[in-house]
């Protein structure tokens, strides 16, 4: 009598069968994760140790990492990360949450419509949207100049993004209206699966609409509500693409983040080992960061 | 069996002895082997002793937005007109532009899948990835007849492509100076035309302050500005500056960079000052193509990023006359900074794409017909003295004409100094400093420092 398994009660043979077919169902994603995501991390960070050049290659232990701590532009281009994750995160998780409490009582159609309108920025490609962000915010032609000067609250054109003042805070902007779209609709499905029942019973027990929500429908999105403080948070320290098409880092670094820094240390001065410990050091900010919101906000109720 | 085993065992060790000696004989210091296999066999492989025309291959191409090579149709017909002489090659072609081709060579050249020629400048070419050992020697394609005909245009031409250990990491195609333009009718209106020598296009530093003051009284809100906003356009930032007192960029072995000079500071400062003033803008927020479409919608009265090509370029966009001037230098005698551009190849280590590239790239520079051709599609002027006025019979005649007249005053080509890459990141951020306020000598020491430390490095 062929043996069984203890659990499933089926034998063996149909179930290694099961098990192989499985394995190599997750093979396919397995391959690329580790082509694509764990040897390049390892190589990462076995590079980190090295002044990697375009023509040297040679071992310095901890090197990189004490020259970064040392190095001004890096620590103010972490500043300026930090600024953007301190502003944006709670910016936009507040925001998507209040649009998606005002939008989602509302008719099916009318709740798509306002869906669309806040998730056309992220459909839309970063370059057309810097494009146009670029333009607004031009010294000599923009829009921003133009209304504020037609409103007399400014007599003299602002070089938006050329200002160590401004130029930190348009990128804050864009990266707020770049970032909400996905909040709001996640929002939206998770108040839509909130169970009703208990709303109506708050309600009869005499809740204001206020503990209804902190009582009931808070802890009810709590796992959206974490989902979006981490996604948010990753796509808030991996800026880039924005200062890039907008800022190059400038005026002064007032705008250079911690990956535009990486970018530039790697492709502008081909030091791709110093880029590698920021990038090293970066993975280990944002796992620190999203185990912290996992503690703070996840407790237990993410399930 | 066992004797059978011993004697082929024998025979091979025979046969693997005699193949040593005939390969690896220390004792003979002839220099020729005159039995080589490729002299001795009429049909080989090796792609040396091999009929041009019959070479095969597959090649790529990657080209710069350098006039016309940006665009599609004008590089096929090229490739066509290649093939019609050299069947068995394919070539194909990837364009780049300036904001992301660098990036894109870096990364293909650390994955190993650098192109077989690029089309660029001896900054890139051979103070860049020529100086990194990523490039061939091109010293054969510099044959006597090439080297006597581009020296007869430019000596500083030759050694730019030429880099500090001999080798040759470019073979040049055409050449122009960078300038800057004002808007002809403005200038005019303000009074400020004066304050030009219209005969040679040239004006003194005092006089460009002069017109600056002239263009600001007449009502003009922004006269130019001085773009830092990144990399892109910099050669006329740099020109700008080291014009206004005759500072040097790099001393003349381009071993040391020399902008904290006396010269070099005061023109900086006179920047600076002038900005303060109200009587230029500066804005760290655009690069040279966001001041060019200022300069063409008629926003801003000058550009600091002018040349033959931006011309042609923007002629359609312009409802003025771009009058293309020098920049103003304290002697009136500009040192303009040129611009250089040719092919190299990346070693990737195969021969016959070697000696397949080499021949386009002669096929496009020296072939009598075809060379004057890609010169006049790039809007630039040949390097080749023998070629002379390409654009003779012509529309564009009477224009490159005014071009061509500045290539007199072509200075120093220092893009070659090594440690480019470097310096070019730096200017632009030292640029935003002094202009948000820190101090010009101090900023330009530190600028200088970085430089250094990047040409010693």
């Amino acid at each position: 009598m062929a043996a069984r398994n203890r659990f499933s009660g089926m034998s063996r043979a149909p179930v290694r069968r099961e098990t192989v077919s499985a394995y190599l169902f997750l093979l396919p994603a397995l391959i690329f994760f580790v082509g694509f995501v764990i040897v390049p991390m390892v190589m990462c960070l076995f590079t980190s140790f090295f002044d990697y050049t375009m023509t040297d290659f040679t071992f310095v232990g901890f090197g990189n990492y004490v020259e970064m701590f040392k190095d001004p532009v890096f620590v103010k281009s972490l500043k300026n990360t930090a600024v953007l994750v301190v502003v944006a995160v709670p910016a936009v998780t507040a925001f998507s949450l209040w649009v998606a409490s005002v939008i989602y009582p509302m008719r099916p159609s009318l709740r798509s419509f306002f869906r669309c309108i806040f998730y056309l920025p992220v459909v839309t490609g970063t370059v057309a949207v810097t494009v146009v962000w670029k333009w607004m915010f031009n010294q000599y032609t923009g829009l921003f100049n133009h209304l504020l000067k037609s409103a007399s609250l400014i007599d003299k054109n602002i070089s938006w993004l050329g200002n160590e003042n401004t130029a930190l805070w348009c990128i804050l902007l864009i990266l707020f209206t770049t970032s909400i779209g996905q909040p709001i609709v996640l929002y939206v499905a998770a108040l839509g699966n909130v169970d009703n029942s208990l709303v109506e019973a708050a309600e009869v027990d005499g809740a204001n609409k206020l503990q209804t929500f902190w009582r009931i429908k808070w802890p009810s999105i709590m796992p959206t509500t974490l989902y979006i403080l981490i996604i948010t948070t990753i796509n808030t320290f991996q800026c880039f693409a924005l200062i890039q098409l907008l800022t190059s880092g400038g005026p002064n670094y007032s705008t250079s983040t911690v990956m535009y820094y990486i970018y530039y240390e790697a492709f502008k001065l081909y030091r791709y080992g110093y880029g590698n410990a920021m990038g090293v050091i970066l993975a280990i900010i944002i796992a620190l960061f999203s185990a912290l919101q996992f503690k703070l906000a996840g407790t237990g109720k993410a399930d | 069996m066992k004797k059978i085993f011993a004697i082929l065992l024998v025979l091979s060790m025979v046969f693997v002895a005699f193949a040593c000696t005939a390969t690896e004989d220390p004792a003979t210091d002839e220099p020729v082997v005159t039995e080589a296999p490729a002299v001795e066999e009429p049909v080989t492989e090796e792609p040396a002793t091999e009929e041009p025309a019959d070479i095969t291959a597959e090649i790529t191409l990657w080209t710069y937005p350098i006039g016309s090579w940006k665009d599609s149709a004008t590089v096929e017909g090229f490739i066509a007109s290649f093939n019609a002489m050299y069947p068995n090659i394919t070539v194909k072609v990837e364009y780049l532009d300036y904001s992301s081709g660098d990036d894109q060579v870096t990364a293909a050249l650390e994955a190993g899948t650098a192109p077989d020629i690029i089309f660029e400048g001896p900054e890139r070419l051979v103070s860049n990835w020529g100086a990194k050992g990523k490039m061939v020697d091109l010293s054969d394609l510099w044959d006597e007849e090439a080297m006597a005909d581009i020296s007869a245009t430019s000596a500083a031409v030759v050694s730019a492509c030429q880099w500090t250990n001999g080798e040759y990491y470019e073979y040049p195609m055409c050449m122009t100076t960078h300038c800057m333009a004002i808007n002809y009718e403005i200038f005019e209106a303000a009074g400020a035309l004066q304050y030009i020598d219209q005969e040679t296009r040239t004006w003194t530093t005092e006089n460009f302050g002069k017109a600056l003051q002239a263009l600001v009284d007449y009502g003009v809100e922004t006269t130019g500005v001085v773009y830092c906003g990144g990399q892109g356009g910099d050669q006329g930032t740099r020109a700008l500056a080291m014009n206004l007192y005759s500072a040097k960029y790099t001393n003349a072995e381009h071993t040391e960079w020399t902008m904290n000079s006396e010269a070099g500071v005061m023109g900086l400062q006179q920047l600076v000052d002038w900005a303060n003033a109200g009587l230029i803008g500066y804005d760290a927020g655009i690069v040279a193509s966001d001041e060019l479409q200022l300069f063409s919608n008629g926003t801003i009265a000058m550009s600091f990023c002018w040349n033959a090509s931006n011309e042609a370029n923007y002629a359609s966009q312009v409802n003025f006359t771009p009058y293309a001037v020098a920049f103003p230098s304290d002697d009136s005698v500009p040192e303009l900074c040129g611009g250089i551009w040719g092919f190299g190849i990346f070693n990737n280590g195969d021969q016959n794409k070697i000696a397949a590239a080499k021949l386009f790239i002669e096929f496009v520079c020296d072939d009598a017909t075809q060379g004057p051709l890609s010169v006049s599609a790039t809007g630039f002027f040949p390097v080749r003295s023998s070629y002379g006025n390409v654009y003779a019979g012509t529309e564009s005649e009477a224009r490159m004409a005014v071009f061509a007249s500045f290539q007199k005053y072509l200075g120093d080509y220092y893009n070659v100094t090594k440690g480019w890459a470097e310096q070019r990141t730096a200017w632009w951020n030292m640029l935003q400093q002094i202009f948000g306020g820190a101090d010009v000598t101090t900023a330009v020491n530190d600028y200088v420092t970085t430089c250094n430390a990047a040409t010693a490095s």
